[in-house]
């Protein structure tokens, strides 16, 4: 037990709660956007899988980063909108829209990768140029600041000011009123002249952007290969996250570091010699742990519910 | 040629259509299980899980259970099978009446919790040691597999047992009092609230009877193809059944008739995969398509408005 202990409390278990936790956070994020303009986009798994597919495939073959980011964030936010479409406009149940989008990134990813790159399961490009890692001078000559902040991706910072610019969108100009109005009273935000179908394409306009920046740290962030169905179930914790923080941007960051250092935990656990812990009841914590958390946000409602109600 | 692969080759010969009746078997039982569930309009996908449960505790059953009699054998696996799935379907419907926690979700992190720990039971504890690469169980005695029909054809009895399980949903949703219960809570809440209908003991009742039919899947995919509890035995099954549901409309009898399409598209694309360079994959592109114009209201509207259009205009 004592190994466990030892490898679970220093320093390096921040860090990788900080990096486990960036792209939960960014597709939470943009869960979070959907959900509070009143469509429950299920698809951040999908998402997130034709994100890192596509920021990988463009990035290996422009060899820039910046590119591959942007292509990612585009098919996304195309991808996302094709399900605005099919739900207002087709008026396909935004749940079953979701749902397809799942199968569909699952399946398309597979798909292009035998046909345009010619590799069965796993894509391992050379020429990656990776999502730099930033480095601050400032706090180089510090000893603790330097270890914990310094040598992150990018992408970290970018989840960490995108849950910040979130907060002030939602709180502090217009758009976020607007965007919280649909959500709240679809039918007084369309007497006012807000167009109800227009705010939902924005929203999920950004839910599809942000799992473009999620999948693109998953394969050229974290990691610099694309594996068949490398979410593994990431884009569901996010979707629990949305759950639990119920439309508050500040309860997403808590839920995010939560399941961050849910999988840090189990990650290391795994890593540890001679783990006399079978590998699936480790696998298994987040599912727990996200059904858990699930259990705790709905009692919590009902008891305030009740409370209000007395 | 890869759509001559897709659409011809995959039903010229019977063995083929037996392979897509096999095929459709699994998919057609959880299809009108999740009618059940979609028409009291829960969303859950927890039928994956239920499928694994199921079958795990089938085959336990079928392999550690001796010296019955082999009618009553075959109805305790049934019944093995069928009574955990239904308890392990019920976790999901109970967080929600509880507490309503939220089913999408929590189905969904069942699933992978029911494979996850399936896999480390026969991986470490189950495990047939004669069978040294693979992780599966003992083989199970040959008197309790389901039976082909013809020798020469793969299709096994367990297509009447998706028939009969199609009719049974039939009759619960359209002839009974509790299938009216259910569809009305689906229709419209709060009517069925005001009509006295607990809407609390209509989830209770509609996840178990869908678990338990999942469980049923599960069992009857071991018995009739596999012949023993494999690690990952289902490719995602329990998915498709969802898909064929959404399709049918949440209509059993739909269920029997696209459940069968959906097992050709699927044969028809591993067909595709051995005789061309098309992948499998081309069939998800069909589902995704198939799934938003099934569920789509907006379509059907559009045609009938055009439609009505042209009368008046007459």
């Amino acid at each position: 037990m004592n190994e466990y202990i030892v490898n679970i409390f220093n320093v390096t278990i921040i860090i990788s709660i900080l990096r486990y936790m960036t792209p939960i956070l960014l597709s939470s994020i943009g869960g979070l956007m959907s959900d509070i303009s009143g469509v429950l986009n299920i698809g951040l798994e999908g998402l997130m899988l034709i994100g890192a597919f596509f920021a990988i495939m463009s990035n290996a073959l422009t060899e820039s980063w910046i590119i591959g980011i942007l292509v990612a964030v585009i098919v996304c936010v195309v991808v996302s909108m094709t399900m605005g479409y099919c739900s207002m406009k087709l008026k396909v149940d935004i749940l079953v829209a979701g749902f397809a989008v799942n199968v569909l990134g699952s399946g398309i990813t597979i798909l292009l990768m035998k046909k345009i790159l010619n590799v069965t399961g796993n894509y391992l490009p050379n020429n990656l140029n990776n999502i730099p890692t930033i480095n601050l001078p400032i706090i180089k000559n510090i000893y603790l600041l330097d270890q914990l902040f310094n040598g992150h991706s990018l992408m970290v910072w970018v989840s960490v000011i995108a849950i910040i610019l979130c907060f002030i969108i939602l709180y502090y100009t217009p758009y976020g009123i607007h965007i919280r109005a649909t959500g709240e009273n679809p039918e007084a935000t369309e007497a006012n002249g807000i167009s109800v179908t227009f705010m939902r394409y924005t929203a999920l306009m950004w839910a599809g952007a942000f799992c473009g920046l999620a999948g693109a740290y998953l394969s050229t962030g974290i990691t610099s290969m694309f594996v068949r169905d490398m979410t593994g179930g990431m884009g569901f914790l996010s979707l629990a996250v949305v759950f639990f923080a119920n439309k508050n941007p500040k309860l997403i960051l808590v839920g995010s570091i939560f399941f961050g250092l849910i999988s840090t935990v189990s990650t290391l656990i795994q890593i540890t010699p001679d783990s006399k812990i079978p590998s699936q009841f480790i696998e298994v914590i987040p599912y727990i742990g996200t059904i858990m958390s699930l259990l705790v946000v709905a009692i919590r409602k009902k008891y305030k519910s009740k409370l209000r109600f007395n | 040629m890869a759509f001559k692969a897709l659409y011809i080759d995959s039903i010229s010969t019977w063995f083929d259509i037996g392979i897509i009746l096999n095929k459709s078997i699994p998919i057609i039982i959880i299809g009108s299980a999740m009618c059940l569930v979609f028409q009291t309009s829960l969303f859950s996908l927890g039928a994956e899980g239920q499928l694994y449960v199921g079958a795990f505790f089938g085959s336990l059953a079928a392999i550690y259970i001796n010296n019955i009699p082999v009618t009553l054998h075959i109805i305790v696996v049934f019944s093995t099978a069928t009574i955990s799935a239904a308890l392990y379907g019920n976790i999901g419907g109970v967080l929600k009446i509880k507490w309503g926690v939220n089913e999408v979700v929590s189905t969904l992190m069942l699933n992978y919790i029911a494979i996850l720990i399936t896999s480390y039971f026969v991986n470490n504890i189950f495990k047939d040691p004669s069978t040294k690469g693979y992780s599966q169980m003992a083989y199970i005695n040959k008197n309790l597999l389901i039976d082909k029909i013809t020798p020469s054809n793969p299709v096994h009895y367990g297509i009447f047992i998706a028939i009969a399980v199609v009719i049974i949903t039939l009759i619960i949703l359209y002839k009974t009092k509790f299938g009216y219960e259910l569809r009305l809570v689906g229709n419209n809440e709060v009517f069925a609230h005001y009509g006295g209908i607990s809407k609390k003991k209509v989830i209770f009742w509609t996840s178990l009877l869908s678990g338990a039919f999942c469980g049923m899947a599960g069992i009857v995919e071991i018995l009739g193809i596999h012949g023993t509890y494999k690690d990952n035995f289902s490719a995602g099954v329990g998915f498709d059944g969802i898909i064929v549901a959404i399709l049918a409309k949440n209509n059993p009898i739909n269920v029997l008739i696209i459940g069968l399409l959906y097992a050709y598209i699927q044969h028809g694309s591993q067909m595709v995969q051995l005789y061309s360079d098309v992948p499998r994959e081309i069939a998800v592109i069909i589902k995704v398509i198939l799934i938003v114009l099934a569920s789509s209201k907006g379509i059907n509207i559009r045609f009938r408005l055009k439609r009505k259009l042209q009368v008046e205009r007459e």
